[in-house]
C-alpha cells in the first residue's frame, strides 16, 4: 500500500489512513482493494463544477480533517436499544463502522439465512461473496465509493439460499459516537432466486458530534427474488452522510427501498438501481425532511437494461427554514429495452422563504415502445385544502401543520414495517409540529 | 410497415443547391484583423469595434463547452470564413436584386415578391450576412418602427444600438455568444417605439450560401412601453458536404407592457443519412421582459441541422410579466438536438409556460434540456412546463432533462413529461378507418404538434404542417 503517498489530494490521502490492512487470504479481494486505492488516489473530491455535484456543496465537509475512530469502549445496551426496530429480532450493530458482537443478535436464524459481520463471512462464504463485493458498487469514477472499497475489511452480509425467506426483518444498525471520525460501512446483500427479506439500514449518532458516514451498500437480487429495503438516515445535525447504494436485478426480480432522510448537516444518498434481466420491477420511495441549514442530497438512477421492467418512484421533500433539498432522478431506458413501463414523481413543499429546493427528473431513452413519464411540482400547501381544514375550526398553523404531515406520511406509511411507521409518523409530526397542536 | 416508414423519413432534401453568386470574402482564420476588417467594411464606428475586439479577447480566454447531450469533431475555428458579401450594389427596387438570388427563392417555392404581397410581409433578406433587400420598409417607418439591418441599425441608430446591444446577452455570456459577438457580420435590427402595434409580421429569410462561411447574425429586436410584434425567423440552406457553423445570437428586450413574439421554422440542411455534413446550429436567444406586465413568446419548429444546440430564454425581471416556450423539435437520420429553454423568474407574479415536443426518428437523438429558476424574490412566480417524447424507430433516443431550481415558496412549478411511440394498434385503428400508414403518421404528429402550431402565424403553420410530413415520409413502422 505504498501508492498512499502519491494521493493527488492531501484531504482524500488523510482519508486514506487507516486504509493499509493486512493483506486478506483472498486474492480477488485485494486486487480490487487495490484498483479501488488507485482509483481514490487518482481521483479528487468533487466540487460544483461537477454536473453531479452541481447542488450539493461539501466544501464544509473538506474543512473537517477525520480520522479512525480510537479503541474504545462501546455504548452500552441501554443506549441504543431505543433504535433497534422491535420486529427486528435479527440486528447487528456497528459502532464507528466496527462490528459490535456483544450488541448484535443473529442467533436463531432458519436454515439458509445467514446474518453476519462481513469479515467472518469472506472465510466462510467466499464462493457467493466473491461474484457481489464491489462489483455493483462502481468505483472507478466515485471518489467515495472508492474510498469505502479501500477500507473494505469489515460490514454486514446478509444472505438468503434459493427459495427461503428470513421470517423477521433485519436491521443494520450504524452508531457513531466519536468526534471527527470517519466511518465506511459496508453492506452486501445477496438473496438468491426465490428468494425473500426485508432490510432495515439505519444510520443515527450518540450525541452531537461532527462525524464522517461514507457508506457503500450493495444488493443482488436473484431470479424472481423480492428484497424491501428500508434506508433511514437520522444522523445528528452536525454529522456528513454520504451513501451509495447499488442494486442488481435478475429476470423478474423485485426490488422495493424506501429511504427516509432526517438528519446529517449534510447528505447525500445516491442509489443506483440495474434492472439486469427481464421482467424486473422497481419500486423507489424516498422521504426527505429537512429544517435549520441542512442540506439532503438524493440521487436516484432506474436504469432499464432489459425488456418488459417496471419501475416506479415517488419521491418527496420538505424543507424548512434555511434548508436545501436537492433530488436528480435519472430513468434510464437502453437501446433493446423495450415495453418498459417507468415513472418518477418529484414533490417538494417548501416551508420557509429561506428554503429552497432543486430538482432535476431526467429520462433518457433509447428503445421505442415504452412508456416513460415523470412529473415534478414544488410549492407551497394549497391554499384551498388549508381553507377547508380552517372551516372545520383549525387554527391556520394548525391546518398548515397537519398538511405537511399529510404530505409526508404518504410516502412513510408505505414501510413494511409496521413499528417503524409509527416511529417515523411521529418523527415528521414532531418535525412539522402538527402532534404538538392537536 | 417499417419499409413505408423508412421511405418517408429517407427524403432527400429538397432545398438542395447552389446559388453561384460573387462573393467578396475574407481569407480564412481569426484574429484582430480580421474583426478590423469586418468593422471597416460595415463602415462601423470606433465604439463597435472596440465593443468586439473586447468580445473576442474574452473569447480566447473561454473554453468551448462540453456539457451537452451532442457529438461532433472539434469544431477548427481557424479554418471558417468569418466574413463574405454579395458585391455590394445599389439597389432601389426589387427589380433591381440578382435575378440568380430570386431564382433561388423561387426553387425554394417562396417568391419574395409574391410571399411579401401575399402575405403582407416585410421580408428582410439576409443572404449570407448581407440584406440585400428591404422591403415594407417606407410603410413600417410611417408609425415610426425601425426595421433594418444590423449594420444599417449601427450606422444610422447608432444610440439605440448601444444602448440595448449586448444588454440581454452579454458579450462574455458563453463560447459561442462571445465570438457572435467578436464577429457577427449581419442581421436583422428592430425598433418598435411606444405604443405602436406592428401593422404586418415582420420576418427575415436565412440562407447560408458560401460554402465553409461561417454564419454569425446578430438579431435586436426592442418593443418600448406597450408596443407589440410578431417576427418570423424561416430558414433553409443548401446541401453541402463539410459542416457549417451558425452561431447566431438574438436578443429581445421588451419594456412596460410590450409583447415580442418570435417564430422560427428551422430546416437547414441535416447532412446525409450517415451523418455527414450539416449545418451545426449553435445559437444563443434569449428575451428579457424588463418592463411590468410585457411578455416574450417563442415558438420554434426545428427539423434542420446537423445539430441543434439552442435554449431560446426568457429572463422574467419585471413585475408580472409572461414568458413562453413552444418548440417541436424533430430529428431523424444521425442528427442531434438538444435544445429546450430557460425561464429565469426575477420579478413578482411572473408566469411561465413551457411546451416542448421532441420527435426522434432513424439512429438521431434528441434532447430537451430546461431550466426553470425561481428567484428569492419572485413572489407566487408561476411554471409549467410539459415535454413530450416520441420516438419513432427503436434507434433513435429522446432524453429530458429539466432543471428546476426553486427559492421561493410561494411559487408554484410543475414539471410533466411523457413519452410515447406511434403505436400498431393506433395505425391498426386507421387502417380499419381506410385511411393509409402515411395519412395516419402525419395526423398522429400533428396531433401531437398541435398545441404548437396553434401558436405560429397561419402561414408559417401551414409551412411548418408540410414540413413535418415531409421530414417524416417513410418513418413509422
Amino acid at each position: 500500500m505504498s501508492a498512499l503517498a502519491s494521493a493527488k489530494h492531501p484531504y482524500i490521502e488523510a482519508l486514506l489512513q487507516g486504509a493499509e490492512a493486512p493483506a486478506s487470504g483472498l486474492g480477488w479481494l485485494n486486487e480490487r482493494r487495490a484498483a479501488a486505492l488507485e482509483r481514490a488516489n487518482a481521483l479528487a473530491v468533487p466540487t460544483m463544477r461537477e454536473e453531479d455535484w452541481r447542488f450539493t456543496d461539501i466544501r464544509p465537509l473538506t474543512k473537517v480533517q477525520f480520522h479512525r475512530a480510537e479503541e474504545r469502549a462501546h455504548p452500552s445496551m441501554a443506549e441504543i436499544s431505543g433504535y433497534i426496530v422491535p420486529e427486528a429480532t435479527v440486528h447487528l450493530v456497528f459502532v464507528d463502522g466496527v462490528f459490535a458482537r456483544e450488541l448484535s443478535a443473529n442467533s436463531g436464524l432458519p436454515y439458509g439465512v445467514i446474518v453476519a459481520p462481513l469479515r467472518t463471512a469472506l472465510q466462510s462464504h467466499a464462493a457467493v461473496i466473491e461474484p457481489h463485493l464491489a462489483c455493483h458498487a462502481r468505483f472507478r469514477d466515485e471518489v467515495f465509493i472508492a474510498l469505502n472499497t479501500c477500507h473494505l475489511r469489515d460490514g454486514a452480509f446478509v444472505w438468503i439460499a434459493k427459495n427461503q425467506q428470513c421470517p423477521t426483518p433485519v436491521q443494520l444498525l450504524f452508531v457513531s459516537t466519536q468526534h471527527e471520525v470517519a466511518a465506511h460501512p459496508r453492506v452486501l446483500v445477496v438473496a438468491e432466486a426465490g428468494a425473500e427479506c426485508t432490510l432495515i439500514e439505519d444510520y443515527v449518532s450518540l450525541g452531537e458530534t461532527v462525524h464522517f458516514t461514507n457508506a457503500v451498500t450493495e444488493i443482488a437480487v436473484g431470479e424472481n427474488a423480492g428484497v424491501q429495503h428500508v434506508k433511514l438516515q437520522r444522523e445528528a445535525r452536525t454529522a456528513f452522510h454520504i451513501a451509495a447504494c447499488a442494486a442488481a436485478l435478475a429476470k423478474d426480480a423485485r426490488y422495493a427501498s424506501h429511504t427516509v432522510t432526517l438528519g446529517a448537516r449534510i447528505s447525500r444518498n445516491s442509489l443506483n438501481v440495474a434492472q439486469e434481466g427481464e421482467g424486473a420491477q422497481i419500486r423507489i420511495d424516498g422521504l426527505t425532511l429537512v429544517s435549520g441549514r441542512q442540506l439532503a442530497d438524493t440521487h436516484t438512477l432506474m436504469d432499464h437494461a432489459r425488456p418488459h421492467g417496471r419501475s416506479e418512484q415517488l419521491h418527496k421533500c420538505i424543507v424548512g427554514d434555511a434548508a436545501h433539498a436537492v433530488f436528480n432522478g435519472k430513468i434510464m431506458v437502453r437501446a433493446g429495452a423495450q415495453l418498459t413501463d417507468s415513472a418518477q414523481e418529484s414533490r417538494n413543499l417548501l416551508l420557509s422563504d429561506k428554503a429552497h429546493v432543486d430538482t432535476k427528473p431526467q429520462l433518457e431513452i433509447f428503445a421505442d415502445d415504452v412508456k416513460c413519464s415523470h412529473g415534478a411540482t414544488v410549492g407551497q400547501l394549497d391554499q384551498e385544502q388549508v381553507f377547508y381544514l380552517r372551516s372545520r375550526g383549525l387554527a391556520t398553523e394548525h391546518a398548515r401543520a397537519l398538511l405537511t404531515y399529510a404530505f409526508g406520511a404518504e410516502v412513510v406509511d408505505r414501510i413494511p414495517v409496521p413499528s417503524l411507521v409509527e416511529q417515523l409518523e411521529r418523527a415528521v409530526m414532531r418535525e412539522t409540529k402538527a402532534g404538538v397542536q392537536l | 410497415m417499417s419499409t413505408v416508414l423508412e421511405n418517408l423519413v429517407n427524403r432527400p432534401y429538397k432545398h438542395g443547391f447552389v446559388t453561384p453568386i460573387e462573393a467578396e470574402t475574407a481569407p480564412k482564420g481569426l484574429n484582430e484583423d480580421i474583426i478590423r476588417l469586418i468593422s471597416s467594411k460595415k463602415k462601423e464606428p470606433e465604439w463597435m469595434l472596440e465593443f468586439r475586439l473586447n468580445a473576442y479577447r474574452h473569447w480566447l480566454t473561454m473554453e468551448e463547452p462540453a456539457w451537452p447531450n451532442v457529438k461532433y469533431p472539434k469544431i477548427d475555428f481557424q479554418n471558417i470564413i468569418y466574413f463574405s458579401a454579395p458585391k455590394p450594389k445599389k439597389l432601389k427596387s426589387m427589380d433591381e436584386v440578382d435575378p440568380e438570388l430570386l431564382r433561388t427563392f423561387e426553387k425554394l417555392g417562396v417568391p419574395m415578391n409574391e410571399r411579401a404581397a401575399l402575405a403582407g410581409v416585410a421580408v428582410d433578406v439576409i443572404f449570407d450576412s448581407v440584406s440585400v433587400a428591404t422591403t415594407y420598409k417606407e410603410r413600417l417607418a410611417e408609425v415610426g418602427i425601425i426595421f433594418c439591418s444590423i449594420s444599417e441599425a449601427v450606422r444610422e441608430h447608432p444610440d439605440l444600438v448601444r444602448k440595448y446591444l449586448g444588454t440581454v446577452v452579454p458579450p462574455g455570456d458563453n463560447f459561442y455568444a462571445s465570438l457572435n459577438t467578436a464577429v457577427f457580420t449581419d442581421g436583422s435590427f428592430c425598433f418598435i417605439p411606444k405604443g405602436v402595434k406592428c401593422p404586418m409580421d415582420l420576418s427575415t429569410y436565412f440562407r447560408i450560401n458560401t460554402a465553409e462561411s461561417g454564419q454569425f447574425e446578430r438579431t435586436l429586436i426592442i418593443a418600448e412601453e406597450g408596443a407589440s410584434v410578431s417576427y418570423l425567423e424561416g430558414c433553409t440552406a443548401p446541401q453541402f458536404d463539410s459542416n457549417q457553423l451558425h452561431a447566431a445570437v438574438v436578443e429581445l428586450v421588451a419594456l412596460d407592457g410590450a409583447e415580442i413574439k418570435y417564430s422560427t421554422v428551422q430546416n437547414w440542411y441535416a447532412g446525409d443519412e450517415s451523418g455527414r455534413g450539416g449545418i451545426y446550429n449553435f445559437v444563443t436567444k434569449r428575451g428579457l421582459c424588463k418592463g411590468a406586465n410585457s411578455k416574450i413568446s417563442w415558438t420554434q419548429v426545428e427539423t434542420g441541422s446537423a445539430i441543434t444546440w439552442k435554449y431560446p430564454s426568457c429572463v422574467l425581471l419585471g413585475e408580472n410579466s409572461i414568458g413562453e416556450f413552444y418548440s417541436v423539435a424533430l430529428t431523424n437520420h444521425m442528427q442531434q438536438a438538444d435544445t429546450g429553454t430557460k425561464m429565469t423568474h426575477i420579478g413578482r407574479n411572473t408566469r411561465s409556460r413551457i411546451v416542448s415536443k421532441g420527435i426522434s426518428a432513424g439512429k438521431s437523438n434528441n434532447s430537451y434540456r430546461g431550466l426553470v429558476k425561481i428567484g428569492p424574490k419572485a413572489e407566487n412566480a408561476r411554471n409549467y412546463s410539459q415535454c413530450d417524447s416520441m420516438l419513432i424507430g427503436a434507434k433513435s433516443g429522446a432524453n429530458t432533462f429539466p432543471y428546476i431550481q426553486v427559492h421561493n415558496n410561494s411559487a408554484k412549478v410543475e414539471h410533466e413529461a411523457t413519452t410515447s411511440k406511434i403505436g400498431e394498434d393506433q395505425l391498426f385503428y386507421f387502417a380499419s378507418r381506410g385511411i393509409g400508414p402515411e395519412e395516419a403518421i402525419s395526423m398522429i404528429i400533428n396531433g401531437f404538434c398541435r398545441d404548437v402550431f396553434q401558436q405560429l402565424p397561419m402561414e408559417f403553420a401551414v409551412e411548418a404542417t408540410k414540413l413535418l410530413g415531409l421530414k417524416l415520409e417513410g418513418s413509422v413502422g
